[in-house]
């Protein structure tokens, strides 16, 4: 009796697999980035990695970096050893689809301080974590455990100041480098859907 | 490309309408915000979904007049299915309620709004819009052109209220930070009106906790048990107690909302107690019938054997063991019931008889039964140290508290294949309960099925109608062994469907253990001398056995994959034509106006192969069908399919056997017919269902 026990226990472990869970490893992935380089989310083990799915014609995403308020906090975050990467899983065909001249342009002008712009245009890395939204933001913890998945803060709101709302990626990494576990873990993610491929 | 968020919409065309030209003071007249949107472009509902942000209204409004909260008509699910938002196509009338003050003051009023939306079609422009419209307080209430329109978009609102009963309850214990939910009907056992829609979904209200999947899955559609599936998602804090939103049916084409709020149960809902009264006294006939059922007459066998031993004994020990088989029928039946909690509780479904689809429990009860049958015969015998016991006198002790306890584990666990009349319904009832009533359900029918022997051995003067205890004993005994060989010869059967051709290794593994327990008797229990050398040869042919029947060759723990044939089933050149089940096959049959017959068997279920050889697969069903041109399906419950788990739940069962008798017309629902069919009875449905 308890090997059948034993049998349908493990048979829910396997029912139960998610994309992404927090406390549990993030998967790994490889993409390209905007200059042809291949980028590893393994590459950076040792390191805070923050993945901000992207696509700055969304109004939600356009309005942290037309306020410069993204920029400021990749560039903060950066100089504490914090790895960037931007996932930007518009398909091909949409209007807001950029080829790698363009993104580098958009990359120039709106003065992106991020590690890298992933062009991830077949959805696979977006999929891979259930990225619903622009903004969406993950922070994974130096030894590679998922530890926040949600919002990049609490005003989900296409225009104003976005630097007096509490953001959640902030918090997230200063709890990380202060050793601390994280208090928000998880919030709904706002903004535009991810225009992935069909 | 980058300023053009910036730029004004002009997807969205935006006017405020007023249900009313003039008013009176103290009236509550209906604003309508008129969303007219460009083809392909949409705006969202109060809850966006995963991406996008509900539309706001800000009123500017002259003293005297307050504005109400959005009445929000129900929206449309909009793709794709990895982002799903709720939102309008085309357009959309949002209302508000405006109720002007009783001392308002006559003469024209100036009401207006800033309105801001996200509207998005390839992408997403954030936009707003400044609306007014006047209305006049006078004497009278005068409706105005739009009153029509906005009482249109009024009836598009969904209503408050819960005209389907419906209940929200965890379905099982979270994985990670998901949960998965059941929307849904209370259990009946009354036989309801029933409607099936043609879609059921539930749109949730926004929640920044918790997040209610998109995806719904329905599980059943039909007005009678309404019940579905979500995926709850929390973020941070405590499961939700309570939630709240829309129940979406759809009918030819046509949608209906409800707008209701529920709390969220930790069991599935309750019957009334006088119908779990009902349920255990169906669990207790139920049980009691059981004793009769196929599965469980060799272990009677052994239970006779026990009483005409006993009978000359004193009545306090005749009732003493009575007592501990019923102990080993409850423990047997109380561990039957934690392993259904459990399986539960890892969130599986579970079935009555679930273990027999496992094949590592078939092949260690085909052992377990043989050594009965080798111990029957008196190959060897079971005893506690001291000598081997051989005449019938002696029998009495070897059939002592540890054999009584025995013999009611062995019933139970023989039983479980197996369900009766009364009994399909109560347990059926208590798969869906909480942990409490599963147990006591199982006790009951424990109960059930020991309450004959505690009877016997409570008035030990009823055993004087058996013969006397003498030598005929020993040659019962051996006869008796034979319905245990017939119960090896099942069990094996059931073994083949998990193993295929290899089942042959298990045969020989049996016949390994057979000689090794032919040593063991002779040699060890009976012999005088070298017992050493016996017991490790047994040891070494059982280990052997094991070791290369089993692992090497059977490879035990690993069945064949489940064959996935279509086309007919059909057991024999003129048999039934058995297609395979599945919902789909069903719904196809059904759309193709014929009558349908479903049975739900297994190998492993012996009521199943009883029906089948006494009622179902005979030549005047056989004739019935063709003549009806009615579709029979096979559903093969063996292995536990989560599908026909699903099914066999909708029909408030947990397990086979299951027939089912779908009638012409897709909206008539199936036929259920008794665990114990007869021809008649299945002849009867096929009738009325061609009618």
């Amino acid at each position: 009796m308890k090997k059948i026990f034993a049998l349908f226990a493990a048979l829910a472990l396997a029912t139960a697999t998610f994309a992404v869970e927090i406390g549990k490893p993030a998967p790994d992935f490889t993409g390209t980035d905007i200059t042809g380089k291949t980028v590893k989310l393994s590459d950076f083990k040792g390191k805070i990695v923050v993945i901000e799915s992207y696509n700055s014609d969304c109004p939600f995403c356009h309005n942290h970096y037309a306020s410069g308020a993204m920029q400021e906090l990749q560039k903060a975050l950066a100089t504490k050893g914090v790895v960037w990467l931007l996932v930007d899983s518009v398909n091909t065909n949409n209007f807001s689809y950029r080829t790698p001249a363009q993104a580098q342009k958009e990359w120039a002008e709106l003065k992106i301080a991020a590690t890298a712009w992933l062009d991830d245009h077949s959805g696979d890395i977006g999929h891979l974590y259930g990225m619903k939204t622009t903004p969406h933001c993950f922070v994974i913890a130096a030894d590679g455990t998922l530890t926040y998945d949600g919002a990049i803060d609490d005003r989900p709101q296409p225009f104003g100041d976005p630097r007096p709302a509490k953001n959640y990626v902030r918090a997230a990494v200063d709890e990380l480098l202060a050793g601390k576990p994280v208090t928000v873990t998880q919030t709904k993610p706002y903004g535009c859907g991810v225009h992935y491929a069909n | 490309m980058l300023g053009l968020v910036c730029a004004r919409a002009a997807h969205t065309q935006v006017q405020l309408r007023l249900s009313a030209d003039t008013a009176k003071p103290g009236d509550t007249i209906w604003a309508g915000l008129d969303l007219k949107m460009e083809p392909g472009w949409h705006t969202y509902w109060k809850n966006p979904g995963d991406a996008g942000q509900a539309t706001e209204i800000k009123w500017q409004l002259p003293a005297g007049v307050t504005a109400g909260e959005i009445q929000w008509p129900l929206p449309e699910k909009l793709p794709p299915a990895e982002v799903t938002t709720y939102g309008y196509e085309n357009e959309v009338v949002l209302l508000v309620p405006l109720t002007l003050a009783s001392n308002l003051p006559a003469g024209a009023l100036n009401l207006a709004a800033k309105v801001s939306w996200l509207e998005c079609k390839e992408s997403c422009i954030p936009a707003s819009a400044e609306v007014e419209a006047k209305i006049n307080v006078g004497g009278e209430t005068k409706t105005s052109a739009d009153a029509t329109t906005i009482e249109s978009w009024k009836s598009k609102v969904p209503q408050k209220g819960n005209p389907f009963s419906l209940n929200a309850w965890w379905e099982k214990s979270p994985v990670g930070d998901s949960r998965s939910l059941i929307i849904g009907k209370q259990p009946s056992l009354v036989a309801v009106k029933n409607k099936k829609y043609d879609s059921v979904d539930f749109f949730p209200d926004a929640s920044e906790q918790f997040e209610i999947g998109a995806a719904t899955e329905i599980i059943s559609a039909y007005s009678a048990d309404l019940r579905i599936r979500k995926v709850v998602k929390k973020f941070s804090g405590d499961w939700p107690k309570e939630i709240s939103g829309e129940i979406v049916v759809k009918l030819s084409g046509r949608q209906a909302g409800f707008d209701m709020s529920f709390p969220i149960s930790e069991n599935s809902p309750m019957l009334p107690s006088q119908t779990l009264l009902f349920m255990l006294v169906y669990a207790f006939i139920g049980g009691l019938i059981l004793n009769i059922m196929p599965c469980v007459l060799p272990v009677i066998a052994l239970k006779i054997l026990g009483f005409v031993s006993e009978a000359k004994s004193e009545p306090r020990r005749v009732r003493n063991l009575g007592l501990i088989y019923a102990l080993g029928v409850l423990l047997s039946f109380l561990a039957l019931a934690a392993l259904v909690i459990g399986v539960k509780a890892a969130g599986n479904h579970a079935g009555w008889g679930m273990q027999f689809g496992s094949p590592v429990f078939i092949v260690c009860l085909t052992t377990l039964v043989t050594l009965v049958a080798l111990n029957l015969f008196g190959i060897f015998e079971v005893i506690l140290g001291g000598s081997a016991l051989n005449t019938a006198g002696e029998l009495a002790s070897k059939h002592g508290a540890a054999g009584a306890f025995f013999n009611g584990v062995l019933a139970t666990v023989l039983a479980t294949p197996c369900t009766a009349p009364f009994l399909g319904a109560a347990l059926g009832f208590a798969f869906a309960q909480s942990a409490a009533v599963i147990v006591l359900i199982f006790l009951t029918v424990g109960l059930g099925l020991a309450s004959p022997y505690i009877l016997l051995s409570w008035n030990p003067a009823w055993l004087k109608f058996l013969p006397k205890p003498g030598a005929w004993m020993e040659k019962f005994k051996i006869a008796m062994g034979f319905p245990m060989l017939a119960t090896v010869v099942w069990l094996f059967n059931v073994a083949a469907s998990s193993y295929g051709k290899n089942v042959l290794w298990l045969g020989i593994f049996l016949v390994v253990v057979a000689f090794a327990a032919w040593i063991f008797g002779e040699f060890f229990q009976r012999g005088r001398s070298r017992k050493g050398v016996a017991l490790a040869l047994v040891l070494i042919l059982l280990a052997g056995g094991y070791a290369f029947a089993l692992e090497k060759e059977l490879d035990w723990r690993k069945a064949l994959p489940d064959a996935g044939t279509t086309g007919s089933l059909k057991e024999s050149a003129d048999g039934i034509d058995w297609q395979r089940w599945s919902p789909e096959a069903v719904a196809t049959a059904r759309a193709a106006g014929k009558v349908v017959l479903v049975d739900f068997t297994a190998d492993w279920c012996l009521t199943c192969q009883v029906n089948k050889k006494t009622s179902v697969e005979i030549s005047s069903v056989r004739e019935k069908i063709k003549s009806l041109n009615a579709v029979a399906l096979l559903g093969d419950y063996t292995h536990f399919p989560d599908a026909i788990t699903t099914e066999l739940n909708r029909y408030n069962r947990a397990g086979v056997p299951l027939v089912l008798v779908y009638p012409k017309g897709a909206d008539a629902a199936a036929i259920v017919l008794p665990e114990v069919l007869t021809p008649g009875i299945v002849l009867d449905a096929l009738d009325r269902a061609a009618n």
